[in-house]
């Protein structure tokens, strides 16, 4: 079991979570509530890691944060030092890759809100911002648990992107499934199978939680 | 001696609700006007269009215009300045100042009926720290023992209650939009509540605009009843006049 890689995943999945949570809420909040092609086009493209081959994505984004482009010099420049092969450029590509799970549950969350609750928090004075804080966040609360459990699962598990984007380095880009790849490798199949397991028991547990809590808050509301 | 009147109050509405053309103005010359009509005739439509609630896709909303002026007196009646007039479409919903009552009360369910009382002077610009208008609603209907009851907990005549009182509790509204608002509650409660409700807003001199198909309430009412049919005015005036017919009805059904 590769304790270095257990802490690392879980560390870059702890990051993205948070960054994609406070990222997807104005995101998902556009996309449920105009009803423009703006929005349409937003969502497709907040959509598109879902349908890309992790390679494609993580190449791209490994042109897109070198020197070669105004981003990546802008971000060279705002860190200090080239992202790619580091944790932080893992942590940008995360965000990225594992967009479409944090802002389609909630785009879902805040549609659901019955717009009678929104409209007449409206017409008793409730300005369109208030109207999102005191009735769509909290309606729509279990939309983030959601959010951040898929997202969260989701990064663990993630493998192309990170390795385009952050090669093998042990301690600082070498994450769970990667330690993996590199025991398969090494045909040392019982490593390979002990931090599967891992992931396996961890991905159930984290579902169960989910969807234990959904019964949950069904019973409660019945 | 000049007489002060009701206020004159005036709603203007010019919407396209679906296949609905709606074109009326209406005179809120008393402290309570009904719409009366069947369902389809476009009564609920007209209140929602009035909030700005209807959805744009479907509406074309030309002008939404209401006079208010508080010292109209018998001389000057019924010149109305045009200075007070107010085109309400170009105003965004929460800044238009009316309480409302939908017609399947609506209350927010993660907060308790309390909550939800107080919710329009909690978000009212400015903020309003009224708990005596709070305290006073909750007197009106009945409803300190259920203040901290969440909606689900509520039967539907007292989601109903709630739902009134929250539209009570809008502080400074010009006015009242109420949709059905005594279906399911008992007769006896609402022979109860009504002339406490109409002291209340008489008392601060807030209009009421109310959706009905209830003719028995409007006549309760005494109100001013506007009668609507595909969207368009077909007859206005006192209820007695205008629901002479179905007064006859619900008499020689009565007996």
């Amino acid at each position: 079991m590769d304790l270095a890689a257990l802490g690392l995943t879980l560390h870059l999945a702890t990051l993205t979570t948070l960054c994609l949570l406070v990222l997807a809420t104005p995101l998902a909040a556009f996309i449920a509530h105009r009803d423009h092609i703006s929005s349409r086009l937003l969502q497709a493209s907040v959509a598109l890691p879902l349908v890309l081959p992790p390679t494609v994505l993580g190449f791209y984004l490994l042109v897109a944060m070198g020197p070669a482009t105004a981003f990546g010099r802008a971000l060279i420049h705002i860190l200090g030092h080239p992202v790619a092969f580091t944790f932080s450029g893992l942590v940008v590509g995360s965000v990225i890759f594992s967009l479409p799970f944090a802002v389609l549950p909630l785009v879902l969350g805040f549609q659901s809100v019955d717009p009678t609750l929104t409209g007449t928090a409206a017409v008793l004075g409730a300005s369109p911002f208030t109207v999102f804080r005191r009735i769509t966040l909290p309606l729509a609360r279990t939309s983030f648990l959601t959010a951040a459990v898929l997202t969260f699962a989701h990064t663990v598990g993630e493998f192309g992107v990170v390795l385009m984007l952050g090669g093998d380095i042990p301690g600082i880009t070498r994450t769970l499934s990667i330690s993996i790849f590199d025991s398969v490798q090494e045909l040392n199949y019982s490593a390979a199978n002990r931090t599967s397991l891992v992931l396996i028991a961890g991905s159930f547990l984290a579902l169960l939680a989910l969807y234990a809590r959904r019964s949950n808050q069904r019973d409660a509301n019945a | 001696m000049p007489e002060i009147l009701w206020p004159h109050h005036e709603l203007s509405i010019e919407a396209q609700l679906g296949v609905l053309h709606l074109q009326t103005t209406l005179g809120l010359n008393a402290p309570w006007t009904v719409i009366f009509g069947p369902s389809g005739s476009g009564k609920s439509s007209l209140l929602q269009a009035a909030c700005g609630l209807t959805s744009k896709a479907s509406v074309d909303f030309r002008r939404c215009v209401w006079t208010s002026s508080k010292t109209i007196r018998v001389e000057d009646f019924p010149a109305i300045n045009a200075s007070t007039w107010q085109t309400v479409s170009s105003l965004p919903t929460h800044r238009r100042a009316l309480a409302y009552a939908p017609q399947h009360a609506a209350l927010f369910p993660h907060l308790n009926a309390g909550d939800n009382i107080r919710f329009p002077s909690q978000v009212s610009e400015p903020r309003s720290k009224d708990s005596v208008l709070i305290d006073a609603v909750l007197e009106l209907f009945q409803l300190h023992q259920l203040a901290h009851r969440m909606p689900a907990q509520l039967s539907g005549g007292e989601r109903r209650r709630v739902a009134l009182a929250r539209a009570f509790a809008v502080p400074n509204a010009r006015l009242m939009l109420l949709d059905e608002p005594f279906t399911g509650l008992d007769r006896k409660l609402r022979d109860e509540l009504l002339p406490k409700m109409q002291a209340w807003l008489a008392a601060r001199k807030i209009p009421v605009l109310s959706v009905t198909h209830d003719v028995d309430e409007a006549l309760l009412l005494d109100a001013q009843v506007i009668r609507l049919a595909d969207g368009r005015i077909t007859a206005q005036g006192p209820a007695r006049d205008v629901l002479a017919a179905e007064r006859e009805r619900l008499l020689q059904t009565l007996g």
